[in-house]
């Protein structure tokens, strides 16, 4: 799952075998196919896990998480990571929060100028990581607990509870009895990212920058600029999940993500590095990060409705993402042989 | 030198600084920090970074209370049992690391769910609150003036890292093969081996300042560990410490405790909002390593061909 992107692009233009050989060799089949056993076996060993109640859940944490994943996952391709995610999310929450009650602005105002707080946040990051040359790791590091405390310290650590209802009728709205409407924000960014990575001058420049920086420089890109969009965009889609867990609570709550928003890490990076991303950049599969955090959300919801404490799931989470590791070393060492 | 201007600025504007009580205080959190520091240091100088030590830290902490509370075992033998735990979890994230190859961060973030999931599943996020009374003493008193017991260890700690580092082939081979991993294996180093050793060394230090906590907080908190990270971090990058690997500064990682210990004391003295805290501790941070930064481009320009960092 990490450094395939080679193999992938030496394979080229084959016959049909051999492109359907790719399809089943690619993470993302591998990754449906682990989806699909995993919601066989919880459907057999707990009897509500396909109830259209339970499949509207599962609706809402896959839009989460998989949010979550791609905010991580478009500073990745640079070859960097961005920690400040958490943190940045709940800002952007609590900044559409406080227009919202105390500024009076309506929801839609407060949402568009809240998001591009997220994207400000995010300039910051790209910018110190590109004018210090330091790695992102620290520079988001040190950020992170800023941008939190920075939150706390305003809005003294309390809630806005006081939302208009769109967010909470948002939230509970299903289609077809099963289909969670949060879905449609979350597959609207899949298809922009895709559209970007695929079709767009400025998402190809991004991967190229990310693979090779110092040759992309060479060959006249401006990988400084490119870098600091990577994350500008990682702010604004790590506000777009603040704001959909905001419509989940129903409320804006410093606490959402955890002490300095460290609760997103671990899903952060499970979706984009399930789904095949590569560490050192250059690489990007949207499809993929989605599978990776649809996965990870039927494992956790499954693993909840069977009840399996929900502290083990954390453990069961950890352990996937080391079994996700093992089973790319394993994979690799039989390619090679 | 920071440290000393420091001193002089916060107890001339705020007398209380200098009571014996608020000494112990501040010695109580630094040697504990000291060892949250070492912990992370130790990693950064192989040229990798450590996101489990906080989880470590609590894991090897509630094993600790809870081995006395549950099974009635002696305090020592029950930091023994905790240290072992902590070694094995550092060991674990070496060879893991090792064996796959993956950047220590995806490992260790893995890890870090792991053992605090684990925390958690046993203590249900409920304290272990029958800590004994020994135990509790030796984590709240003092042996001389406003010295606390609790930096006896501590101080061991940093004069053992401090000789390792400086004088054991270990040390050395440490810093090799975080400066420069592949020459290091062409001259005959078992890198494999020293980066699993490193862990082995971190997982110790963040039991051993688990340990110190619940003597401190007379109380085996499961939320111990959880604010490590950015004070990991802090301490060692304040002291110079070069996140690619290869130079580390033990005394200068202490100096950078200290550092973040007075200016965080400073700010409560001042009654400064505790909230801000957190901003400043990650603008140290930033602080430091544009420092950092900034040296380096300076001794390259004064040195021209030499290579910095």
């Amino acid at each position: 799952m990490f450094a395939t992107s080679e193999k992938y692009r030496e394979f080229g233009r084959e016959g049909a075998t051999d492109w359907l050989k790719r399809i089943a060799l690619s993470n993302e089949f591998g990754l449906f196919a682990l989806i699909v056993v995993a919601v066989l076996v919880f459907s057999s060993l707990a009897s509500g896990f396909l109830s259209n109640f339970n499949l509207y859940l599962l609706g809402r944490i896959i839009a989460v998480n998989t949010m979550i994943g791609f905010s991580m996952m478009v500073v990745l391709v640079t070859g960097g990571l961005n920690l400040a995610v958490g943190a940045i999310g709940v800002c952007v929450a609590m900044t559409c929060g406080w227009l919202i009650e105390d500024i009076g602005l309506p929801w839609y105002i407060a949402i568009a100028l809240a998001i591009v707080v997220g994207a400000g946040l995010g300039a910051i990051n790209g910018l110190l990581v590109v004018w210090s040359g330091l790695h992102s790791f620290i520079i988001t590091l040190a950020t992170m607990s800023i941008f939190f405390g920075g939150m706390i310290f305003l809005t003294r650590a309390e809630s806005f509870r006081e939302m208009p209802g769109v967010f909470t009728d948002f939230s509970r709205l299903k289609f077809f009895g099963s289909v969670s409407a949060m879905l449609i924000p979350t597959c609207i960014v899949a298809v922009l990212l895709g559209i970007l990575y695929r079709l767009t001058r400025t998402g190809k420049e991004m991967l190229a920058a990310g693979a090779q920086p110092a040759a992309a420089e060479q060959s006249g890109l401006r990988v400084k600029k490119l870098f600091v969009l990577c994350h500008v965009l990682s702010g604004a889609v790590a506000g777009c999940a603040g704001l959909m867990l905001l419509a989940r609570n129903g409320a804006a709550i410093p606490a959402m993500a955890g002490n300095l928003g460290q609760d997103w890490l671990l899903i952060a990076f499970l979706g984009p590095v399930l789904g095949g991303a590569v560490l050192l950049g250059g690489y990007v599969s949207v499809l993929g990060a989605f599978l990776g955090a649809t996965l990870v959300s039927v494992l956790s919801n499954g693993l909840l409705l069977i009840q399996v404490g929900e502290f083990w799931v954390q453990a069961c989470l950890g352990l996937m993402l080391l079994l996700a590791v093992v089973l790319d070393k394993v994979r690799r060492l039989f390619v090679e042989n | 030198m920071v440290c000393i201007i420091a001193t002089i600025i916060i107890s001339l504007k705020s007398p209380a600084f200098f009571s014996a009580l608020n000494g112990q205080v501040l010695l109580e959190a630094i040697s504990i920090n000291i060892l949250i520091a070492l912990s992370q240091m130790v990693i950064i100088g192989v040229g990798q970074m450590n996101l489990s030590v906080g989880a470590i830290g609590g894991f090897a902490a509630i094993s600790f209370a809870g081995m006395m509370e549950v099974w009635g075992i002696s305090a020592p033998v029950a930091a023994g049992l905790a240290i072992a735990i902590g070694v094995l979890a550092g060991s674990l994230n070496g060879i893991f690391i090792v064996w796959t190859g993956v950047s220590a961060f995806v490992v260790t973030l893995a890890t870090l769910a792991i053992f605090k999931g684990l925390n958690l599943a046993i203590t249900e996020a409920q304290p272990f609150y029958n800590i004994p009374a020994e135990v509790g003493a030796f984590g709240n008193t003092t042996f001389f003036g406003p010295l606390p017991w609790i930096l006896i260890p501590a101080l061991t700690i940093v004069v053992c890292v401090n000789f390792m580092f400086n004088r054991m082939p270990l040390g050395r081979k440490l810093l090799a093969v975080g400066a420069n991993s592949h020459a290091a294996k062409l001259s005959g180093i078992n890198v494999s081996h020293v980066i699993i050793v490193a862990h082995c060394i971190s997982g110790f230090l963040a039991a051993t300042a688990g340990i110190a906590l619940v003597a401190r907080l007379q109380l085996g908190q499961p939320t111990i560990g959880d604010d490590w990270l950015i004070m990991s971090f802090a301490a060692p990058v304040i002291g110079g410490a070069i996140l690619a690997g290869g130079h580390v500064s033990t005394v200068a990682t202490v100096f950078g405790v200290i550092i973040v210990a007075l200016i965080t004391q400073g700010l409560v003295l001042f009654k400064v909002d505790p909230y801000l805290v957190q901003v400043v501790l990650g603008a140290l941070i930033l602080a430091a390593v544009g420092f950092n930064r900034w040296k380096d481009i300076q001794t390259a320009k004064t040195k021209p061909g030499m290579h910095s960092g």
